[in-house]
C-alpha cells in the first residue's frame, strides 16, 4: 500500500517537472523574424511586396484607404471636383478644413504611411548586399526600394511645402535614409532641394539598376515607372530637358487608348496605357473603397461625392469623348448635380487604382516643352493626345504663356479626379477657383434632369458650396491652407523637428 | 422521496410560475442571514493554494457570499461584483447581454500591459470565458489584493485575485434546488434629448446661410440659396409638396408648414426586452464522498432588436476520499452559448445604438409619399426606408430594423473547464496535491449580410464564418507540511506551476450569394478571404511559503516564486517575486480582552512584489515582420522593433489593515491602507512617427497608487423576527507617476508626468464663444520673442494648446447595502456611488455638430447656439463648414459623480406548512429591480463608464425587473 502511495507520488511527479523549459521558446505564426526576411534576395523581395500591400489597402478609416487618400484629397481641394459636403470622406477637404488641421486623423494617417514606406525601404536598401543571391536578383530589389522610398519623398515634397520654384530652402520634412532602431530619435526638417537631391539620386541609381528587369504586373516598378516619376521630379523642380527626355521614355511602349476605351471606367490596370497602378481583386480590395467618392454613377457606389463642378463641363468641346460623360443627376437627393462618369466600378465593388499613365507624360513633355521655349514641339505633342481624345486640337496663340495655360487645362481635363489638382496648383503657384453656380441676378441656374422614373424636370443647377478658406478669406496662390500639416504627434515626439 | 418531491414540483410549479410571471433565483441557502454573519466572525476564507482563518490571515482579503451573488439578476459575476468589495472597481461599459463588465483592484498598475485580474476557481486559475461560470454554481468569492494574499500566484495575480470557490454537496439528505425566473429590461437612463423637426429645419437654414457667406456670396444671395438647397442638402421635405422650400429667407419656417411624419427610429430599433432563467442544482453527500451537479438555461434580450445571449450551462462536482491517504476529486464544466450582437459600439455607420440617436424624426423608417402617407408594397406592406437620399451623417443607405433580423452577428461559444486533483496524505501534516486545470473555448462567429436589402444587396450579400480554438491548462504540484509543535505552528508549501495557452484560428469570407436565406459560405459564390494564425504562451513557475503562528496570536508569513515567461527574450525570462507579511489578533490577548469592548482585534501588514508580462504581445522581445502579402505574391513588412531588453514589470504592494468587531458584533468593520507601486512599467515609447513606428515596448517608469479601504457591517436591529443590516463600503484611490525617461509623455487624452497620474486629462481648454463673431475659442499658452509665457484665445483647433483638465479619477468610490427581513419578508437594496473625476463625452459631440453633419441629429442645446442676438453663449455659430468645436476639449468634459440603485429586491418565503407537505423545504417568491434608478448631472450619458473617463458610442446599460421563485426540497 505504501509502495504504491510513493510511485503513483513519484510517477506524477517525473510526469509534471519533464522539462516544460523548451514551451517557453515561442514565436509568431503570422510575423516572420527579421533575419529570416532578410536572408536572401527572394525573400527581401516580400518586404517591398509587402510595403506596397499595406501602403495601397491598410487604413484607418473608409476614408483613409492606402495611397488613394492623398491622390483624392489633393483633388477635393482643387478647382474642378464640386464635392458633396453632405457625404462622408472628404467634405473637410473640400473645405480646406481638414488637412490644416493637425490633430485630425487624416494627417496623421497620410504621415505614418509615407514614412513607414521610407522606413521599410531603408532596411531593404541597407541589408540586400549582405542578403545571399544573384547581383541581378539584389539589383532589382534595391532598384524597386530607391524608387519606392523616393516616391514617398516626392510626395513630402509635393504636399508639405510650397513650389520648388518658389523656395528650395523652405523647411519641409525630415529625411531619413537608415533603418530606425529604438534608439533612433526623429530628425529635424530638411530643405526642398535636400529632399530633391535625394529623390533625384535614388531614382537615377534605381533607373541603372532596374535597367534588365522585366516586371510580371503593373503593380511592380519598372524602368517606366522610374522615368515617369523622374519626368515629374523635374517638371516640379524647373528641369525641363530632362523632364522631357524622362517622359519620353516613360510612356514609350504605353500608347494612348482608344477614345471609346476612354468610357470604360479607370478601374482596369490592363488598359493599355496605364504605366503604373494597383490592382484590385475579391481579396485584396481595401484601396477599391475609393471609387465610392470617385464613382458618381454606378448604383453601388456609396457617396458619389465627387461631383463635377459644372463650369468644368464648359472646358470641354462637344465632340470631346470625354465630353459625353457629363451628365446632370436626376436621383432623389441628387437632383442638379453634374455627374461625371469616368470612374466606374467593375462588378463586385472592386475597381483597379490608377498612379501613372501615358497621357500624363504627354502633358510633362508638352508642358516642359513650353516652359522651355519649344512652343511648337509642345503643340504638337498637346495635339496628339487631344487627337486621341476626339477633341479639337489646339491652333491658338502660340505664345509661350498661352501654350502653357492651354496644356494646364488639358491637365485638369484629361486627369481629372486622378489626383493632380492640389499638387499642381502648388507646383504652379496657382489658386483655387470656385464660383457658385447661379445667373447674373444669384438665381440658381436651371438644368434639366431625367428622374428614375422617367420624368423629365427642370431643376437647380448644384455646383460647388464652399467658396473662401475656412477663415471667410479668398482664396489665393501659396496658401498655408493647400499644405498638408505635420501631424502633433510628430511635433510632440520629435524634438527635433 | 427525491423523485416524488420532483414530480411534485413539476406539476405544482408552473401555475405559480405563470402567476407571478416567472422568477430569479436566489440559492435554496438553508443557513438563515443572522447565522452567516456571525459565522464570520471566525469565517474560514480561500486564498491562494489554500484556505486560512479571516481573522489573522496577514493578506488582504474580502469575501462575498453566494447569496449577495444570487440577489442580482446578472448574467455574469463581473457584473455582480460593482459596489460589493472595497477597492474593486467593477465597470460595466455596456449592456449588451452576456458582455462583461472590466474589474480593476486597487487601480491601474500598469499602463500597457493588462490590468485585469487573474481568475481562480477552485483553486487553480481559470482561463477560461468568465461568462462561462453560472452565478448560481458560485457558493463564495474571495478578492485577494495585497502581496501576501497574492504573491504566490506571482505573475498572474500583478493585479490582484478573484478566487470562485463552486458549490459542493454537503454530507446528509441530498437536496434539489430549483429557481425559475422572469425579467424585463429596458434603457437604465434617456438618451440626449434632441431638438424637434421644425427647430432642425430652421437651423440647418441658419447653417447653410451661414455657409455660403462669403467674399463673393452676399448675405442676401446666401439666405436665397439657403431657402433653395435646404430640402436638397437634407434629401427629404417632411412638410409636403406644397411646401417645395419649407424655410423662408428670413430664416423662419413658413406659417402653415407642418411635419408630416415624426419618426422616432427607437421605436423601431430599440424595445422592451425579456429575460428568462431556469436553474436547478442537485446535490448530496456522505462521509467520504459528496457530489454536485447543476443545470441552468438563461435567455437574456437586449434592448436593441435581434440583441441577446442565450447559455447553457451544466456542472458536475465530485470530491472522494478514495483511500485513507487519497483524496481525488473532479468539477467539470460545460457551457454553451450564442451571443447575438449587432454592432453596438464604436461610430461605424451599422452601431444599431447609434443609428437610434443620429437619424432625425424627419427621415422616415418606412418609405413615405410626399404627402405623408405610406408607400405600399405589391402585398400591401410597409418598405423600409434606407435613404439613399440621406446625408451621409444621417445613415444613407442603412435601415437596421429592416436587415438586421435577415443579417446574422452571432458569436457562438462552447467552454469546457475542466479541474482534477489528488491529494496524498503521507503523514497527517505532510500533503502531496497534483492538480490539473483545463479550459477550452471554442469560438464561432457567423456574421452574414444578407442579399436583400441594405449594403449586401450591391454585392449579393456577403459571409464571414471564424472559428477560434483556446486551450490553456495550469499544472501544478504542491507539497504542505503543517505542523504544531505546542503554542507553534508552521505551514510550509513548496510547489510547481505550469501554464500553457495556445489559440489558433482560421476566417474566411465570401460573397454573392445565389439564392436569399441560405447563410452559410457554401452558398456563396465568390470567395473573399481566407486567413489563419495561431499563439502560445506558456510559463513556468516554481514557488514556495512558509507561515508561523504563536499561541494564536501572532502570525507571520513570507512566500517566494520564480516566474519564467515565454514574452521575454531568454535573459530576461526569469523573475523572482516575493511577499512578507504579519498579524497580530490583538483580540487574543488578556489585556484587550480585559477591556470587554472588542469581540474582535486584528492588525495586520504585508509588502511584497508581483511580476507583469501581461503585454497585449506574445513576443515582446523580437525584430518582427508581418505578412502581407500582395496580389498572390508572398509580402512582409516591419511590425516591430526588437527589444531584447525588455523585462518584468514588477508591482510592490503594501497593505496595512486593522479588523474589529464590537458590540457583540452588532458593529464590525474594516480599514486597509495600501501603496502599489509599479516599477518598470511596461509601455508603449512613442517614437516620432516619421521614424516609421508609432512606439516600442519598453520599462519605462514607476507608478504609484495609494488609497484608503473601509468597510463597515452593521445591526441596527436584531430581534427573533426582525433584522436589518446596514453594510458600507468606501475606497480612495491616488495614482502618480513617480518615475519616466523623459520630461512627459502624450498618450491619447492624458499626459503622463513626475507628479502627475496617468488619468490626467490633457486637452485644450475651451474659453468659450467669441461674442462678436461666434466662433470658438480655445486657450493658447505660447512663448513670445522675450521668452515670457503668454495667454491668448485660438479659434483654430490645432493652434489650441494641451493643459491638464482633471483627472478621470473618482476621488470615492463605494457602496452601501441595506437589508431587512421582518418574519417571512427580505428586502435588500444597493447603492453604489462615485464621487469626483471627470469623463469626456465624446458621444455627445455626435450630437453638437455645428451643421458640419448635416442630416445628424441636433442636441437640444444646439438650440443656444450664436446669433448676432444671442451672443453670451457657449455653443457657436452655425455653418456648414466644420469649426472643430466638438473636438476634443475641456468643454465636453463632465462630471462623472453619480449614484445608481444598483439593485432593489423584495422577497416573500412562504411559511413552510404549506409546503411541508409536498417535501418543500423552502418556497419563495421575490421581485429584483436591477439599475432601478440613477442620479447624475448631465442627461443622457451613462455614468458609468471605463475608469479612463472616455466614452464610445456604446450600449447603454438595461434595467432589468424581475420576478422569481425559488424552490428548494
Amino acid at each position: 500500500m505504501k509502495n504504491l502511495k510513493y510511485l503513483s507520488f513519484a510517477l506524477i511527479t517525473l510526469f509534471s517537472f519533464i522539462s516544460c523549459e523548451n514551451d517557453l521558446e515561442t514565436a509568431p505564426t503570422n510575423q516572420a523574424d527579421e533575419a529570416e526576411v532578410f536572408k536572401t534576395a527572394e525573400s527581401a523581395e516580400t518586404v517591398i511586396n509587402g510595403t506596397w500591400a499595406k501602403f495601397n489597402d491598410d487604413g484607418t478609416s473608409y476614408a483613409n484607404i492606402g495611397y488613394s487618400t492623398v491622390l483624392r484629397a489633393s483633388d477635393a481641394m482643387g478647382s474642378d471636383v464640386a464635392v458633396l459636403t453632405n457625404k462622408y470622406g472628404f467634405p473637410g477637404a473640400y473645405a480646406f478644413t481638414d488637412l490644416v488641421n493637425n490633430t485630425g486623423s487624416r494627417p496623421l494617417y497620410i504621415w505614418n504611411s509615407l514614412y513607414s514606406v521610407i522606413n521599410n525601404m531603408n532596411n531593404v536598401i541597407a541589408r540586400i548586399d549582405a542578403a545571399e543571391g544573384s547581383q541581378e536578383k539584389k539589383n532589382q530589389v534595391k532598384g524597386q526600394a530607391k524608387a519606392l522610398r523616393a516616391f514617398c519623398y516626392f510626395n513630402l515634397a509635393s504636399f508639405y511645402q510650397f513650389s520648388y520654384l518658389k523656395d528650395k530652402n523652405a523647411l519641409t520634412a525630415p529625411i531619413y535614409t537608415e533603418p530606425t532602431t529604438t534608439s533612433s530619435v526623429g530628425k529635424k526638417k530638411a530643405s526642398l532641394e535636400e529632399i530633391y537631391t535625394l529623390i533625384k539620386s535614388d531614382l537615377t541609381d534605381a533607373d541603372n539598376l532596374l535597367q534588365n528587369y522585366t516586371r510580371n504586373n503593373k503593380d511592380k516598378i519598372d524602368r517606366s515607372v522610374v522615368n515617369g516619376l523622374l519626368a515629374r521630379v523635374y517638371l516640379n523642380t524647373g528641369d525641363w530637358t530632362k523632364a522631357v527626355t524622362s517622359a519620353k521614355i516613360a510612356r514609350n511602349g504605353y500608347a494612348l487608348m482608344t477614345a471609346e476605351k476612354y468610357k470604360d471606367g479607370f478601374n482596369d490596370i490592363t488598359n493599355g496605357e496605364w504605366i503604373w497602378g494597383h490592382g484590385q481583386t475579391q481579396e485584396q480590395s481595401g484601396e477599391s473603397y475609393a471609387f465610392h467618392f470617385l464613382d458618381v454613377s454606378s448604383s453601388g457606389s456609396y457617396y458619389y461625392s465627387f461631383m463635377a463642378d459644372p463650369y468644368f463641363k464648359d472646358l470641354f468641346d462637344t465632340n470631346d469623348i470625354r465630353y459625353s460623360l457629363f451628365s446632370w443627376d436626376g436621383n432623389p437627393g441628387r437632383e442638379g448635380l453634374l455627374r461625371y462618369a469616368k470612374f466606374k466600378f467593375k462588378a463586385n465593388l472592386i475597381a483597379d487604382i490608377v498612379f501613372m499613365r501615358a497621357a500624363e507624360m504627354y502633358l510633362i513633355e508638352a508642358e516642359a516643352e513650353a516652359r522651355n521655349g519649344n512652343v511648337t514641339n509642345a503643340v504638337t505633342v498637346l495635339n496628339q493626345l487631344k487627337s486621341a481624345r476626339n477633341t479639337n486640337v489646339y491652333s491658338g496663340s502660340l505664345t509661350q504663356n498661352d501654350v502653357i495655360k492651354e496644356v494646364l487645362i488639358e491637365r485638369r481635363k484629361e486627369l481629372f479626379g486622378e489626383g493632380f489638382s492640389l499638387s499642381d496648383i502648388i507646383r504652379t503657384q496657382g489658386t483655387v477657383t470656385r464660383k457658385s453656380y447661379t445667373n447674373s441676378n444669384g438665381q440658381a441656374i436651371q438644368v434639366q434632369v431625367t428622374t428614375p422614373a422617367g420624368v423629365v424636370k427642370t431643376v437647380n443647377g448644384r455646383g460647388h458650396t464652399i467658396f473662401a478658406f475656412p477663415d471667410q478669406s479668398m482664396f489665393v496662390a501659396n496658401s498655408r491652407y493647400y499644405l498638408f500639416s505635420i501631424p502633433q504627434k510628430e511635433i510632440e515626439n520629435n524634438p527635433n523637428l | 422521496m427525491i423523485s416524488k418531491g420532483l414530480i411534485n414540483s413539476k406539476i405544482w410549479i408552473p401555475p405559480v410560475a405563470v402567476f407571478f410571471l416567472g422568477i430569479i433565483s436566489v440559492q435554496g441557502q438553508e443557513t438563515k442571514k443572522d447565522t452567516l454573519r456571525e459565522k464570520e466572525i471566525d469565517e474560514v476564507v480561500v486564498v491562494a493554494y489554500g484556505k486560512a482563518k479571516k481573522t489573522s490571515y496577514t493578506g488582504s482579503v474580502a469575501t462575498i457570499s453566494s447569496e449577495k451573488i444570487n440577489n442580482r439578476p446578472v448574467t455574469n459575476i463581473t457584473k455582480a461584483l460593482e459596489g460589493q468589495v472595497p477597492g474593486l472597481q467593477a465597470v460595466s461599459s455596456s449592456g449588451q447581454p452576456g458582455s462583461t463588465a472590466s474589474i480593476r483592484i486597487r487601480g491601474i498598475g500598469s499602463v500597457s500591459a493588462s490590468s485585469n485580474p487573474l481568475f481562480v476557481v477552485d483553486g487553480i486559475p481559470f482561463d477560461g470565458n468568465i461568462n462561462s461560470i453560472s452565478p448560481n454554481d458560485i457558493e463564495s468569492i474571495s478578492v485577494l489584493k495585497d502581496a501576501t494574499a497574492s504573491s504566490l500566484y506571482g505573475s498572474r495575480g500583478a493585479n490582484g485575485i478573484i478566487i470562485i470557490t463552486t458549490k459542493s454537496g454537503k454530507k446528509g439528505e441530498a437536496r434539489v434546488n430549483f429557481n425559475i425566473s422572469q425579467g424585463f429590461s429596458s434603457r437604465a437612463v434617456k438618451d440626449y434629448e434632441q431638438v424637434s423637426t421644425d427647430q432642425y429645419y430652421e437651423l440647418y437654414w441658419e447653417a447653410m446661410r451661414n455657409g455660403y457667406k462669403s467674399g463673393q456670396v452676399s448675405p442676401q444671395q446666401a439666405a436665397q440659396m439657403a431657402t433653395d438647397n435646404l430640402v436638397n442638402a437634407l434629401g427629404i421635405n417632411p412638410y409636403g409638396a406644397g411646401y417645395p422650400n419649407p424655410v423662408g429667407t428670413n430664416g423662419k419656417l413658413l406659417t402653415g408648414a407642418t411635419a408630416l411624419w415624426n419618426d422616432d427610429w427607437k421605436d423601431i430599433l430599440q424595445r422592451t426586452a425579456s429575460r428568462s432563467q431556469v436553474d436547478l442544482d442537485f446535490s448530496g453527500g456522505n462521509e467520504k464522498s459528496n457530489y454536485f451537479f447543476s443545470l441552468g438555461y438563461l435567455d437574456d434580450k437586449g434592448i436593441a432588436i435581434e440583441s441577446g445571449f442565450k447559455k447553457y450551462s451544466t456542472r458536475l462536482k465530485i470530491n472522494s476520499e478514495v483511500k485513507k491517504w487519497l483524496n481525488v476529486g473532479a468539477n467539470l464544466a460545460y457551457t454553451n452559448s450564442l451571443q447575438e450582437a449587432p454592432p453596438s459600439s464604436d461610430s461605424r455607420t451599422d452601431n444599431v445604438i447609434n443609428a437610434a440617436r443620429v437619424i432625425p424624426s424627419f427621415y422616415p423608417y418606412y418609405e413615405r409619399n410626399a404627402d405623408g402617407s405610406y408607400k405600399l408594397d405589391s402585398s400591401g406592406n410597409y418598405i423600409y426606408d434606407f435613404g439613399k437620399y440621406r446625408p451621409t451623417s444621417a445613415l444613407q443607405n442603412e435601415n437596421a430594423a429592416a436587415t438586421l433580423p435577415l443579417d446574422k452577428n452571432e458569436n457562438r461559444e462552447d467552454n469546457f473547464s475542466g479541474k482534477g486533483f489528488a491529494e496524498f496524505t503521507f503523514l497527517p501534516e505532510l500533503k502531496f496535491r497534483t492538480s490539473f486545470s483545463v479550459d477550452l473555448v471554442n469560438y464561432n462567429g457567423h456574421y452574414y449580410t444578407n442579399p436583400l436589402l441594405g449594403e449586401g444587396a450591391e454585392i449579393g450579400g456577403s459571409v464571414t464564418k471564424t472559428n477560434s480554438r483556446t486551450l490553456s491548462y495550469t499544472t501544478s504540484n504542491i507539497l504542505t507540511y503543517d505542523k504544531k509543535f505546542g503554542q507553534h505552528h508552521i505551514n510550509i508549501l513548496g510547489g510547481q506551476e505550469f501554464y500553457h495557452y495556445e489559440y489558433q484560428t482560421i476566417s474566411g469570407s465570401r460573397s454573392q450569394f445565389s439564392l436569399p436565406y441560405y447563410y452559410e459560405p457554401d452558398a456563396a459564390a465568390l470567395l473573399g478571404g481566407f486567413s489563419g494564425s495561431s499563439d502560445k504562451l506558456g510559463l513556468l513557475s516554481f514557488l514556495g511559503k512558509a507561515e508561523y503562528d504563536y499561541q494564536n496570536k501572532y502570525f507571520l508569513s513570507g512566500s517566494v516564486r520564480s516566474d519564467g515567461s515565454s514574452r521575454f527574450s531568454p535573459e530576461n525570462r526569469w523573475g523572482t517575486f516575493w511577499s512578507v507579511g504579519g498579524s497580530w489578533k490583538a483580540s487574543n490577548e488578556t489585556f484587550i480582552k480585559d477591556l470587554n469592548l472588542f469581540n474582535q482585534l486584528t492588525l495586520r501588514a504585508s509588502y511584497g512584489g508581483q511580476g507583469n508580462d501581461k503585454l497585449s504581445t506574445y513576443y515582446a522581445y523580437q525584430s518582427l515582420y508581418t505578412f502581407y502579402n500582395n496580389l498572390g505574391e508572398g509580402g512582409t513588412v516591419a511590425s516591430k522593433l526588437p527589444t531584447p531588453d525588455l523585462k518584468w514589470e514588477t508591482n510592490l504592494n503594501l497593505n496595512v489593515g486593522l479588523e474589529f468587531a464590537i458590540l457583540k458584533n452588532r458593529i464590525k468593520g474594516n480599514v486597509e491602507y495600501f501603496q502599489r507601486q509599479s516599477k518598470d512599467l511596461l509601455f508603449g515609447m512613442p517614437l516620432a512617427p516619421s521614424l516609421g513606428f508609432t512606439d516600442y515596448q519598453a520599462n519605462i517608469g514607476e507608478l504609484k497608487n495609494t488609497g484608503f479601504e473601509f468597510s463597515l457591517f452593521t445591526t441596527p436591529i436584531k430581534t427573533s423576527d426582525f433584522e436589518w443590516n446596514v453594510d458600507l463600503n468606501l475606497s480612495t484611490l491616488k495614482n502618480e507617476i513617480t518615475k519616466l525617461p523623459k520630461g512627459s509623455i502624450v498618450s491619447g487624452t492624458k499626459l503622463l508626468q513626475v507628479g502627475g497620474s496617468i488619468y490626467d486629462f490633457f486637452i485644450p481648454e475651451w474659453v468659450g464663444v467669441d461674442p462678436n463673431n461666434g466662433n470658438p475659442l480655445w486657450k493658447t499658452i505660447t512663448t513670445d520673442a522675450n521668452g515670457n509665457t503668454v495667454e491668448g484665445t485660438t479659434s483654430e483647433y490645432a493652434k489650441a494648446t494641451k493643459t491638464l483638465q482633471g483627472s478621470s479619477l473618482p476621488k470615492v468610490m463605494g457602496g452601501l447595502t441595506t437589508s431587512l427581513a421582518y418574519k417571512n419578508f427580505d428586502f435588500s437594496t444597493l447603492v453604489t456611488f462615485s464621487i469626483g473625476g471627470k469623463i469626456l463625452d465624446t458621444d455627445y459631440t455626435m450630437l453638437m455638430h455645428n451643421g458640419s453633419s448635416g442630416g445628424r441629429a441636433w442636441s437640444a442645446e444646439m438650440l443656444n447656439r450664436w446669433t448676432p442676438e444671442n451672443t453670451n453663449t457657449d455653443v457657436p455659430i452655425l455653418s456648414t463648414t466644420t469649426n472643430n468645436w466638438t473636438s476634443t476639449s475641456s468643454r465636453f468634459l463632465y462630471s462623472g459623480t453619480y449614484a445608481r440603485i444598483k439593485n432593489v429586491s423584495l422577497g416573500y418565503t412562504l411559511p413552510s406548512d404549506y409546503f411541508g407537505k409536498l417535501g418543500l423545504k423552502k418556497f419563495r417568491v421575490y421581485v429584483h429591480a436591477e439599475n432601478l434608478l440613477t442620479f447624475y448631472k448631465h442627461k443622457g450619458m451613462d455614468p458609468e463608464q471605463t475608469l479612463d473617463g472616455t466614452t464610445y458610442y456604446r450600449y447603454p446599460a438595461m434595467r432589468t425587473i424581475t420576478f422569481g421563485l425559488q424552490a428548494t426540497l
